[in-house]
Parts: structure tokens; C-alpha cells; sequence
């Protein structure tokens, strides 16, 4: 490839047979160069029938004039804290790449409906993917909001991919202690880049129930069903990811929304109004110790004592058991389950050096460990969990968190309502 | 009207063909029912957002979808949508039949064929993609054929998904099935190089060939369409879209033709063709090509292994003309076969006795002559062709009952051969003996009637004949 000609640049590749003119792209294997055609299509070209690029014209990007922006006197303000999966993103046709905006500017040019109910501020605080987030993460967007707060704004939105968004929601919430403006977290289940994106829906209706509602919580604000008429606000510490791809993947556990957002109507539902209000408080910072070593396990069949050995060491383990007791395999009743004695023994070992969580991988209804003789048993090792309905997500998250700032009061703090993470009661529609 | 002159006019044109394939959706398993008759249905509203072009301005036709502020209502049926249509699911891996079918079209018809398949998003927001885009990919290029006028190039053959069929539209919504999303679709576009009306249709047709020889494209009108683009000296170019029979597309250029020259200073765009082959506007013509990569799908790589495995069909029109010499066939007759898919030769060999012209008509004209003449909706089984075949071929009936049986056997009845069974030559004599003296005064293709009617089926009409004019 000539020194000459750079991606973007248009060019023409002689090749053994023919020859082609487009925008040379960057490949994605290096024996193949691609073109963008001028019909818009991308070719790949084996690196081996090229013969020689000739530049035609180098890449000549217009640089776009941005839109200024004004503020509304008796509008709420907004701060946007994008931490990455775009909520905003703009596509050049010309080279293919999709680029994020996180500008006000930008945000207010992609989105100009959201100038009619707030005033909007935005900046990019993190760029990456949820998956790759930890407790230093959670720190750093607790203190980024502790500065809007302090700044004076209405409302905080945090942009956030959906893969995590139900750990950060419950982090936040138990974070940010005396909490008096809402903080909404919204996701995005397809990309901004297109035009059937969810991003501008879940991001239109935070800022639409953070101008009309007097709320003072964490939530998450995602797709109601699959259509684009609603969304819902979601209670931080009892919502999770219920599936892979759809947009209304989040739904809340054992507890309803708090409320329903109409995207093209000027309306808000609230369906349970068990949520802080405004009231003069001072947010003040719990943070997370970043160094904590917090363990997650699931029981599985076949189960081995090694696997959990593997957390001699940690700070506090979550299990994720089975039903409704949370049963770990313990009983040793043929000749088959032999291991399982060791099995015991091993969660006895951990459970006398840190504080071990019991929780049902069946998401949703409550443990009971005093249903089964295996959950006694658990009980009697001293794990904790008797009747929680916490999700094994919010339930490691709090352990994190008790560990972090309440590392003595772990047993009497667990099984207490902090944060809106417990319901004392379960009623009938609290299911999907 | 005076005659056009299109190459003074300096008229240009090129064809966009859309061919349906007869295979499975292009990124799921969901089956092609491009009308799914489930009435269950779920149904869901939803917005599209016109994403900003390269310089912060939207696309001018996208900008036009937008202005009418609309929502969509999509339609689904669980039968033939699942949540890859619905844009709830991302794209699935390939259907690699439908990438064949791609490759021997852009073979057939002498294109390049690119090393890697790139599939690209082109955005699309009139609702009629749930995900705001058509996934199309480039799988040939540069190719030509050869037409009664000169070389056409064939610019480009691309593998894409069907967009959603429009169901209802009001000012505030539209409503799309979503039947059709994904249904595979082959698009050919050629250059600009057509030289006028009539061979706008010769090329159309000619391309429409190439893709049935294949056997993998849908049958039925609207299974391929045809987008015809032209433009004249001092005109804008105008695209002209929804043609579903291939007869009109000569009338419907010759009327756009005329308007553009009456036309002055107008902007390029994109033109419906109504019922009576005018045509009405439709939107500005899209922006420079709104494509950007499809980053769900991997790049598919064309090993040298695969193409070598694509076996190229025998054109329709070559099948037809081998069946014309090898059996003095007239074109007609040979070219239903082809379109039937039949295995004439085997026909040949079985029953040997009978002429192939007659074995043709009884398999590709009888059938269609029941439909219209006896209103009987009965497709016939290879069974009940051979049952009559067989009869025929062992002389137990006369050749001219082969229509009256096949009408028995549509109306679900077991036709009883004796009926049939030839007359015997002796009685016949007799009988057209005694007829001829009684009626003196009548012509002989009175009797011929006369004769026909009584023995109805049990004789051949030119033994008949020829007994008539001995005896007179």
C-alpha cells in the first residue's frame, strides 16, 4: 500500500482483472483490503490480485458547525453522565463510522424534543462497556453525581449499557445515602446508531418523569413491553435483566414499577408510590472498598468441594442456591453423593471466616431456609438470608457495600430495609 | 401521437430487479410465508428516528419520512415472524441457500464475484424495516448480457432481506405485516444503457429468466419486480417504482417519457406507477447511498471451494429450444414444460406410442383448459397424467378421450375406460353406411357432426374422415 493513500482517502486498486475507484476502509483481516464503492456498498478485495493503489483524492472532512445552546428559565436542568453504551451516536455514510456525542450540543441536536421540558447539561465521565465495570467505577460516578449535585441540578441520567445496569443501579442506590433529586439510569438494547434505536424513547421519558415527578430515588428507566409508546420506571435495587435482546428486557422482582412514562403523551402513571420525595436532605457518599474480594456462586449439579475452596480467602461469598431455601447439595444420601460431605464442610470452613449470603436462582419469591431440612442446616452454618427476596445481583451488591462501610453489623444490617432492597410483603401481580 | 425518438431525446435508462427466493428468511429460521394466512397476530407501535448523515444533516428523504411525524404499527404473526423481525433479536447466521442461489445468478449473469460478502445497513425509515434499515451485501459485480440491441452491463447482483408489506396507512400511522420482512431477495441492477422502451422489456424479461432458471425464486405476480430508472437530455433522473407485470412496463416508460418532456426544471424522484400506467410521485430521490456496515454479521469469505461448487442451470429459454428441436415441439409447448419443471424425456420413453406433441398437451394444456372451460380448481398428480397416458399408449381408448377422462378425474370421479374404448371398425362402417343413404342432401361435415356426437370420444375423427369420403 503506497504511503500516500490513507483510509478515507479515495483511491483506485488496480487489480489483475479490473480495476475498482471507492474510499478505501479499514479491514478487519489483513489479507483483505476494503472499498467503499460509490453506490455505498463495501468490497472486499484479496490483498493478493491488487497490484498497486493509486491515490485520487485525499479524505476532505467538512468540519460541522455546532448548534449553541440556550437555557430555559423555569425548566429543570439535567445532567446527562454518559459512562459509555451510546445512548447517542451519529453514522457517517461516507466512511461507515459511527461516532458517539456526548456534547449538550450534541445531545440536544440528536435529541431536540428534550429542549421542551429540561435544560440539558451532558458530559462523558467513562467510555466502556458495562461488563468491564467494577466497584472503583461505582465510586467514580457516585462522586461525578456529588458535583451535579452541588451544582444545583434537577436531575441526574446516567447512560449505561444494559449487561450491568441492574449491579450499578443497586451500587448507586446504596452509595448515595440522603439522596434528595432522582437519578435515572437508562440503557439502550439496540444501537443509537439506527433509526429503530430505544436510546432516544428511555432517555426522552427519564427527562420527562425527572420534569414531572417529585422523586428522589435511583431508578432505571427502560422499554415497557416492546412497542415505543411506555416506559417504566424501575426500582434500583429490585429490577434485572430478564433477557438477551428485547427491549423490555428489564423487569422489576418482586415489587411493581414505581411508574409508567408515556413517551408521546404529556403523562406519567404512578403505579406504587412507595418512593422518596423531595425534602432538604444532604447527600452524603458511602463508598464502595475497591479492594473487597466478593465471591458469586451457583449451585449446579455434580457440584465439587474444590470449586468451593476457591473462595478460602474472600471477603464474603453470595451463593446462588437452588428454590426456595437456597439448597446447596450438602446431604450426603448414596454412595453417589459422597462428595457432598466435603461440600458442607467446605461452606463451613468459609462461613466461620466471612459473612456467606444465601439466595434462589429462581429470581423471583423469597427464600425460606426454614422450609427444608438442607436450608436449617445452611441456617446452622451460619449463612444469612433467612427471608430475603433480594436478587443474587442486588444481594452481592449489598454485601459489598455492608462490607465496605458496616463491616461489623453485616448479620443485623442484611436482613434490614435500606434501600428499598427488601419487600416485606409479596403479592400476587409481583410476578411477570 | 407521434413516435418517440429516444435516442434524440438522449433517454437513459436502467432496471432494478427484485426476485423473491423460495427458501427460509435470510438472517432466521422463520419460513417465507409472504402471506401468512395465521389470523393470530400481536401487534406493536413503534417510532423510528431519522439518524443524522455525515454532516449533521438528515438524509432529504429521510427528512420527508420524518416530517410526517408517523408512528408504525407493526402486525406479526408467530407463524412467520419471531423476534429477528420484531428488531428484538439480532440477525441470525445466514441462509447459505439463499447466498447459493445469489451466486449462480451473479454467474449466470457474468459478474465478478467479491471475495468476502459485506453485509451493509441501508437506511430505510418509511417503517417498512422494524430495524429503520435493509441488511443488502454486494455478492457480484460488473457483469453484462447480451440483448437484441447491443451488450447491457449488469452493474450489480446483491443479496438483501424483502421489506414489510404496507397494510393500512392513515395521516398518524402506517401499518406493516411483517409476513414478507426477510423473505430473501436477489436485486440486479444494470447500467443506463438501454436504449428505449422495448428493450426496457426485453432486458427485464431476460433477467426475470435467468433468476426463474434457477428454480429458487417464488412464483406468482409481485414475486419479481421491476424499478425502472430513466432520465432524458436536460432532465433530472426519475425512479420509477411498483411494476408487477412485466406487459406494461413499454407503456408505462413511453407515458413517463412524455411527461419528462414536457417537464421543465424538476428535482430528481421517485415515481409509483398507477393502474392506468401514468405514474404519481412518490418521495424525493434518496441521498447519496445511506450505507454504513452491518456490524452483527460477520464478513462471509468466498472460498474458491464454494463457487466451484455452484452449478449453473440451464436457461429456460435454451431448456425450451432443446425441447423444441429434440421433439418437434411447437415453442408453447415447450416452453410450459420448462415452466413446469417437467421431465419430458422420461414421458417420452414410457409411452412410447403416443406423439410428444400429444403428451405435452395432455401435461401443460389440458390442465389449464379444464380450469377456465369446466371451472374445475383439481390439481392433477403425476398419478392421474400417467393413468391417462397409459390408456392411450395401450390403445384401450381413442386419443381424443384424454380431455373427457381428465375432466372425470377432476370432478373426483373414477373413470370407467369402457366408456371410451374404441368403436369397432366394423359397426362404424355400418353405421356411417346407413347414415350416409338416409341423409343424402347433408354435407359431409354435417355427417362428420353427426358421426362425432353419437360414437363422443370412442372414435378417431380422421378415420372417421376418411371412411366418410370413400363412401360418398
Amino acid at each position: 500500500m503506497p504511503k500516500s493513500a490513507k483510509e478515507g482517502d479515495f483511491v483506485e486498486i488496480a487489480r489483475t482483472d479490473s480495476n475498482i475507484e471507492g474510499i478505501l476502509m479499514p479491514s478487519h483481516n489483513k489479507d483483505i483490503i476494503v472499498v467503499k464503492l460509490p453506490s455505498g456498498y463495501n468490497l472486499a478485495i484479496k490483498k493478493s490480485k491488487v497490484k498497486q493503489i493509486n491515490l485520487l483524492r485525499k479524505n476532505s472532512k467538512i468540519e460541522k458547525r455546532k448548534k449553541g445552546i440556550r437555557y430555559k428559565k423555569g425548566l429543570k436542568t439535567v445532567a446527562i453522565l454518559h459512562t459509555g453504551g451510546t445512548i447517542a451516536s451519529e453514522v457517517d455514510y461516507e466512511t461507515g463510522a459511527v461516532t458517539p456525542q456526548f456534547s449538550p450540543e450534541e445531545i440536544t441536536s440528536m435529541f431536540p424534543e428534550l429542549e421542551n421540558f429540561v435544560n440539558v447539561k451532558s458530559r462523558l465521565i467513562s467510555n466502556m462497556f458495562s461488563e468491564d465495570m467494577n466497584f472503583s467505577h461505582y465510586n467514580k460516578i457516585a462522586q461525578e453525581i456529588e458535583k451535579e449535585v452541588k451544582g444545583k441540578v434537577d436531575g441526574i441520567i446516567i447512560s449505561h449499557g444494559t449487561d450491568t445496569l441492574h449491579y450499578t443501579s443497586a451500587a448507586l442506590a446504596f452509595i448515595l445515602e440522603d439522596l434528595d433529586i432522582p437519578v435515572i439510569l437508562v440503557g439502550a438494547q439496540r444501537s443509537s446508531d439506527r433509526a429503530s434505536t430505544d436510546a432516544k424513547i428511555n432517555l426522552i421519558c427519564a427527562a420527562k418523569f425527572i420534569a414531572k415527578a417529585d422523586f428522589s430515588e435511583v431508578a432505571i428507566c427502560m422499554h415497557e413491553n416492546m412497542g415505543d409508546e411506555t416506559c417504566l420506571i424501575l426500582p434500583a435495587c429490585k429490577t434485572r435483566k430478564l433477557h438477551a435482546s428485547r427491549r423490555d428486557a428489564f423487569k422489576p422482582i418482586n415489587t411493581k414499577p414505581w411508574a409508567r412514562v408515556y413517551f408521546n403523551e404529556d403523562k406519567i402513571d404512578i403505579i406504587d408510590n412507595r418512593f422518596r420525595k423531595k425534602e432538604n436532605r444532604r447527600l452524603k457518599l458511602n463508598l464502595f472498598n475497591e479492594k473487597l474480594k466478593i465471591g458469586l456462586l451457583k449451585a449446579h449439579p455434580n457440584m465439587i468441594a474444590d470449586e468451593i475452596k476457591s473462595y478460602d480467602g474472600f471477603d464474603g461469598l453470595v451463593l446462588e442456591g437452588y428454590g426456595i431455601a437456597g439448597n446447596f447439595p450438602i446431604n450426603e444420601t448414596d454412595k453417589f453423593t459422597r462428595g457432598n460431605t466435603k461440600i458442607y464442610n467446605e461452606l463451613k470452613k468459609l462461613a466461620n471466616k466471612m459473612p456467606v449470603i444465601a439466595s434462589s436462582q429462581t429470581i423471583f419469591g423469597k427464600i425460606n431456609m426454614n422450609v427444608y431440612s438442607t436450608g436449617r442446616k445452611l441456617q446452622e452454618l451460619g449463612i444469612i438470608g433467612g427471608l430475603s427476596d433480594m436478587t443474587a445481583e442486588t444481594a452481592f451488591i449489598k454485601l459489598a457495600w455492608l462490607l465496605s462501610n458496616h463491616p461489623k453489623q453485616i448479620k443485623e444490617l442484611f436482613m434490614h430495609n435500606l434501600r428499598g432492597e427488601l419487600s416485606l410483603r409479596l403479592s400476587d401481580t409481583d410476578f411477570i | 401521437m407521434e413516435k418517440i425518438d429516444y435516442e434524440k431525446i438522449g433517454f437513459k435508462c436502467g432496471l432494478e430487479v427484485h426476485a423473491q427466493l423460495e427458501t427460509h428468511k435470510l438472517f432466521c429460521k422463520c419460513p417465507s410465508l409472504v402471506n401468512d394466512p395465521n389470523n393470530e397476530s400481536i401487534l406493536i407501535q413503534r417510532r423510528l428516528r431519522a439518524p443524522a448523515g455525515e454532516t449533521g444533516h438528515i438524509d432529504i428523504a429521510a427528512l420527508h419520512e420524518l416530517k410526517k411525524g408517523k408512528s408504525f404499527i407493526y402486525e406479526a404473526k408467530s407463524t412467520s415472524s419471531c423476534l429477528v423481525e420484531l428488531d428484538e433479536s439480532p440477525p441470525e447466521s445466514l441462509n447459505h441457500a439463499a447466498l447459493e442461489t445469489a451466486l449462480q445468478i451473479a454467474l449466470m449473469l457474468n459478474c465478478q464475484i467479491v471475495d468476502e460478502v459485506i453485509f451493509m445497513r441501508k437506511t430505510v425509515i418509511d417503517g417498512s424495516n422494524t430495524s429503520g434499515f435493509q441488511r443488502t451485501a454486494l455478492i457480484g459485480l460488473n457483469g453484462s448480457i447480451k440483448t437484441s440491441k447491443g451488450k447491457i452491463a449488469i452493474a450489480t447482483v446483491c443479496l438483501e432481506e424483502e421489506s414489510a408489506k404496507k397494510i393500512k396507512e392513515d395521516s398518524e400511522t402506517t401499518t406493516y405485516s411483517l409476513d414478507r420482512l426477510g423473505v430473501p431477495l436477489i436485486e440486479i441492477a444494470t447500467d443506463a444503457s438501454i436504449k428505449d422502451n422495448e428493450h426496457a422489456k426485453e432486458v427485464a424479461s431476460f433477467i426475470g429468466m435467468v433468476i426463474r432458471s434457477t428454480g429458487r425464486s417464488k412464483r406468482g405476480l409481485g414475486t419479481i419486480r421491476q424499478d425502472v430508472n430513466i432520465s432524458i437530455k436536460g432532465s433530472s433522473r426519475v425512479e420509477i417504482k411498483g411494476f408487477q407485470d412485466l406487459r406494461s412496463i413499454q407503456d408505462i416508460i413511453e407515458n413517463e417519457v412524455k411527461r419528462l418532456i414536457k417537464l421543465k426544471n424538476h428535482k430528481p424522484e421517485v415515481r409509483k406507477v398507477n393502474p392506468d400506467f401514468t405514474t404519481t410521485f412518490l418521495r424525493p430521490m434518496p441521498g447519496s447511498a445511506r450505507l454504513y456496515p452491518e456490524t452483527d454479521i460477520k464478513e462471509i469469505p468466498i472460498a474458491k471451494e464454494l463457487l466451484a461448487k455452484i452449478s449453473l442451470p440451464e436457461l429456460i429459454d435454451e431448456k425450451a429450444l432443446r425441447l423444441e428441436k429434440e421433439y418437434g415441439l411447437n415453442s408453447y409447448l415447450a416452453r410450459d414444460l420448462v415452466k413446469l419443471d417437467i421431465n419430458f424425456s422420461q414421458y417420452r420413453i414410457r409411452f412410447s406410442h403416443l406423439e410428444p406433441s400429444l403428451i405435452a398437451l395432455i401435461l401443460t394444456e389440458m390442465p389449464k383448459e379444464i380450469k377456465s372451460r369446466f371451472n374445475l380448481d383439481y390439481s392433477f398428480k403425476e398419478k392421474d397424467f400417467d393413468f391417462v397416458l397409459e390408456a392411450i399408449n395401450q390403445n384401450k381408448v381413442p386419443k381424443d378421450s384424454a380431455l373427457e377422462i381428465l375432466v372425470e378425474i377432476a370432478r373426483g370421479k373414477e373413470p370407467n375406460l369402457d366408456r371410451y374404448k374404441k368403436a369397432d371398425d366394423k359397426e362404424l362402417e355400418k353405421y356411417i353406411k346407413e347414415l350416409v343413404k338416409k341423409n343424402k342432401e347433408l354435407s359431409t361435415n354435417a355427417l362428420m357432426g353427426e358421426i362425432m356426437k353419437e360414437y363422443k370420444g370412442k372414435v378417431d375423427g380422421n378415420k372417421v374422415m376418411q371412411i366418410l369420403k370413400r363412401l360418398r
